[in-house]
């Protein structure tokens, strides 16, 4: 394979669902040799075009021409005879299959092996050319995100990719895990695949890729530029169209204690970490900022303070009253809020209205109608307010939420929970999955609202996020906080150590 | 073949219109229909009889509707029932044990002379309600407390409520002057009135208030919403404060008293005494009827009535085309399948032809 030769281009693609328009005639061309990033914000069809090259999507229009003859791709399996292979964002394993078994499943026949001793070998023999350290025999659903990222990465090239596709590799990886995947598209590329690495991360643009294409709104803004020749705010102005200002740091307060937390324990049914002996206070009017891995007990330190999840020990103080054993309803009239991690899952019903959905809490604690009935015009009415209010796109009082983009949903369930009477604002990685406008302006809701006196607990395995905003940081790792300072004594690297347990 | 549907393509719909769920419901029926009456023409009935004795007779005439209507009283009732627990993810399929709870309910207090002749009727139906709701109370409060399945636990008490059917009509409560295994029958002012046309009976008035209650309360109160909220989204409901178990507890309890009064409804409105037939088949119409109706009241209502049409005209075939069982269980079925077939283009748009690339 020569440097430089076209390894995969698409033309001029097309592609829309049911009347909406994804794709715009958008082009996109990677060489043998390079990691070429594909960079865009949320929507703006990054993955809908690798799914067309994938064989996952069949375009309107458009041709696909791989190492420079048309092809016509109908199916993924077509895409694998023809060398291209996708790591997808959610991965496609048996989770209940070992490693081995998962290799046989999709492999097997391509690579003519029968049994799982074969199986172990093939994948031994990848992992060693490549430098991946995988057990073959590990079930697969017991296995870190990263490791079976690596799986994935193995099956792609035992299937005999060459043209690679990274849909946003690093999305739920750590810093030091992201690190090792992206330096590994760098191997792969040099050794002669090409490598196209799907991100909405500036850096890993800047610092891991060769060239870069950037797409907005279905279109592709940018194609293929030298990565050398382009900084940071260069790329971000043609990924979002403008520039935006940073959100700054709330400065700490000197606001009384909104929520006091003394060694709380909660005990995790599912077997997972709990939370140990954790104590924390939120002043009001500051963010305190707890970064962490996932799955190191943000989530039941989440749920015991909400309400969710039963303490087993310790208390929970909001504005000196106990709620440790308080329901939800009685936490919410005291003003707490929250927006979890996953809106989809706990914090809007996708298949009711824009309007249901931002009454939701309110109904719950008795408002809109009486006993018996509800008042649906006066919820339609303050439902008008508040889209407009917060510029809610595609939003309309009856409308399903699951209509809304994932920005927009946000914004919605900020709004519901940034009322006034708010007093503590528990916030759950409130920027996963969105695109940098979006971001910026969940961040910004957030920041005025802290500013009109509101304590805020901000939860997140962003560091970038957590460092933006928080007045004071404390880093939580297997269960318990290992370390609390003022945001300005916080460093990546020092925060970085202290989340993998280096401390 | 393969290349048909290798050139189609599914979209999937981002909403979908009420008019176009009423043509979905409209063809289904229609294809169903066609494909009924070719069956009917393959097993040797002639085209005319069809038309003229079958079709006219069920759907065309006095007697025909009021028989229709008659069966779909208790469908009506059945339909509520399954839509209240399966629109909150509680799976009842043990609603047959619940209709034979609430005919037990019913008939004990005839059978016991409970209350003054003037308010028995009564009675007897609250009790009906109260059986029903009676036996799904156990495995609403087991899945709240332990998580037990809530299909195994409906669908085995049925087969124990109807042993019991079985005993009380083999002894205690075996009418003395009858060789059947029946409950002596309820006295005149046990049993519903007639409404005066044909043998329709005041059931109707029960399922009709039914149908605009459950309207009230499932869209247009409160706990309505706490319903929906709990059967879309039962960890955000939670989250957001909702009385998520009363919400549950309530709803199913009140699947299992519709589905009693159904039983109640039956034994006072056609049968006038508890025997061993009565509950048998109402699970699978009900969950039929939520599922089509889309566990709304006002559509529920709607289905109920064509079942019943159905399930009637099902009837006439038996007894005048001497057609098996399974020719009209046959012929149910398949109505009932395109019914639910067509709405799948409720959900997905059909493209043919593939865009082939320039």
């Amino acid at each position: 394979m020569n440097n430089q030769s076209v390894a995969l281009s698409l033309r001029n693609i097309t592609k829309s669902f049911d009347g909406k328009p994804a794709l715009n005639s958008a082009s996109f061309s990677v060489n043998w040799g390079e990691v070429h990033a594909l960079l865009g914000e949320n929507g703006a069809g990054k993955s809908t075009i690798m799914n067309v090259a994938a064989g996952i999507y069949y375009p309107d229009a458009g041709e696909l021409h791989v190492n420079g003859e048309k092809q016509i791709i109908h199916s993924p399996a077509e895409a694998t005879r023809l060398g291209i292979g996708m790591v997808h964002q959610h991965f496609r394993l048996v989770k209940r299959f070992t490693v081995g078994q998962n290799i046989l499943l999709c492999c097997g026949k391509q690579l003519g092996i029968s049994t799982q001793r074969q199986a172990t070998d093939a994948i031994e023999s990848k992992a060693q050319e490549i430098g991946f350290d995988v057990r073959t025999d590990a079930v697969v659903g017991e296995l870190s995100i990263a490791e079976q990222q690596r799986v994935e990465i193995i099956k792609v090239l035992l299937l005999g990719a060459k043209v690679v596709v990274l849909d946003e590799p690093t999305a739920v990886l750590t810093d030091q895990e992201s690190r090792a995947v992206l330096e590994f598209a760098g191997r792969l590329a040099k050794i002669g695949h090409a490598v196209i690495l799907i991100t909405h991360k500036l850096r890993e643009v800047t610092s891991y890729s060769n060239r870069v294409t950037v797409m907005r709104r279905g279109s592709t803004v940018l194609s293929g530029a030298d990565t050398s020749t382009l900084d940071a705010n260069k790329l971000a102005r043609y990924m979002v169209g403008e520039l935006m200002g940073r959100v700054q740091t709330v400065k700490k307060s000197s606001g009384a204690i909104c929520l006091k937390v003394s060694n709380l324990s909660v005990s995790d049914i599912g077997g997972g970490i709990g939370v140990k002996n954790v104590s924390l206070s939120v002043n009001h009017g500051e963010i305190l900022g707890i970064v962490g891995v996932g799955g190191n007990g943000q989530q039941q330190l989440a749920d015991a303070l909400t309400g969710l999840a039963p303490c087993s020990n310790g208390q929970i103080h909001l504005q000196g009253e106990d709620i440790t054993f308080a329901p939800v309803t009685s936490r919410r009239l005291m003003g707490m809020r929250a927006v979890p991690s996953d809106r989809f899952a706990s914090g809007l019903i996708a298949g009711m209205t824009v309007s249901e959905n931002l009454s939701m809490t309110s109904i719950a604690t008795g408002r809109f109608g009486n006993w018996l009935f509800l008042n649906r015009d006066s919820m339609n009415q303050e439902a008008e307010l508040a889209i407009n209010q917060h510029n809610i796109l595609g939003a309309s009082p009856t409308r399903p939420v699951k209509l809304l983009s994932g920005g927009n949903a946000q914004k919605l369930l900020l709004a519901r929970e940034l009322t006034e009477d708010a007093s503590v604002l528990i916030v759950h990685s409130p920027t996963r999955g969105l695109d940098v406008k979006a971001c910026h302006f969940i961040h910004s809701l957030i920041k005025s609202s802290v500013e009109a006196g509101v304590a805020c607990l901000l939860i997140s395995e962003d560091l970038e996020e957590v460092l933006t905003l928080s007045s004071r940081i404390a880093v939580m790792s297997r269960g318990t906080i290992v370390g609390e300072f003022p945001a300005s004594e916080a460093t990546s690297e020092k925060l970085g150590m202290l989340m993998m347990g280096h401390a | 073949m393969l290349e048909f549907f290798r050139n189609c393509t599914l979209i999937r719909r981002q909403d979908v219109s009420w008019q176009l769920s009423v043509q979905s419901f409209a063809g289904g029926l229609a294809l169903g229909f066609t494909l009924a009456v070719t069956i009917l023409l393959i097993s040797g009935v002639s085209l005319s009889s069809i038309v003229s004795e079958f079709v006219v007779h069920v759907f065309a005439d006095s007697a025909g509707l009021a028989q229709a209507t008659i069966r779909a009283i208790p469908l009506v009732l059945v339909g509520l029932g399954a839509a209240a627990a399966i629109k909150l993810q509680f799976w009842n399929i043990g609603i047959e044990g619940q209709v034979w709870a609430g005919a037990i309910a019913a008939t004990a207090i005839a059978f016991y002379d409970i209350g003054p002749d003037s308010t028995r009727l009564f009675i007897m139906l609250l009790a009906a309600f109260a059986g029903g709701a009676a036996w799904i109370a156990l495995p609403v409060l087991l899945k709240i407390r332990y998580g037990v399945n809530e299909i195994i636990m409906t669908l085995l008490l049925t087969y124990v409520v109807f042993q019991i059917v079985e005993h009380l009509l083999f002894g205690a409560w075996q009418d003395p002057s009858a060789s059947f295994p029946v409950s002596p029958r309820y006295e005149e002012f046990e049993r519903l009135t007639r409404i005066g046309w044909e043998t329709v009976h005041a059931g109707i008035w029960i399922s009709l208030a039914c149908v605009a209650l459950m309207w009230l309360l499932m869209e247009r109160s409160r706990f309505g919403y706490y319903a929906t909220a709990v059967g879309e989204n039962f960890l955000a409901a939670k989250a957001t404060g909702i009385p998520v178990i009363s919400t549950v507890v309530i709803s199913v309890l009140l699947s299992g008293g519709l589905a009693g009064l159904a039983g109640g409804v039956i034994a006072t409105g056609t049968e006038y005494r508890l025997t061993q037939f009565l509950g048998i088949g109402y699970t699978f119409s009900g969950i039929v009827i939520a599922f089509i109706a889309r566990f709304r009241p006002v559509y529920v209502l709607v289905v109920a009535f064509v079942l019943g049409g159905i399930y009637s005209a099902g009837d006439t075939l038996k007894v005048f085309y001497s057609l098996s069982e399974a020719i009209v269980v046959l012929i149910e079925g398949t109505i009932l399948l395109s019914v639910l077939s067509m709405e799948f283009f409720t959900r997905y748009r059909v493209r043919f032809g593939k865009a082939q690339a320039a």
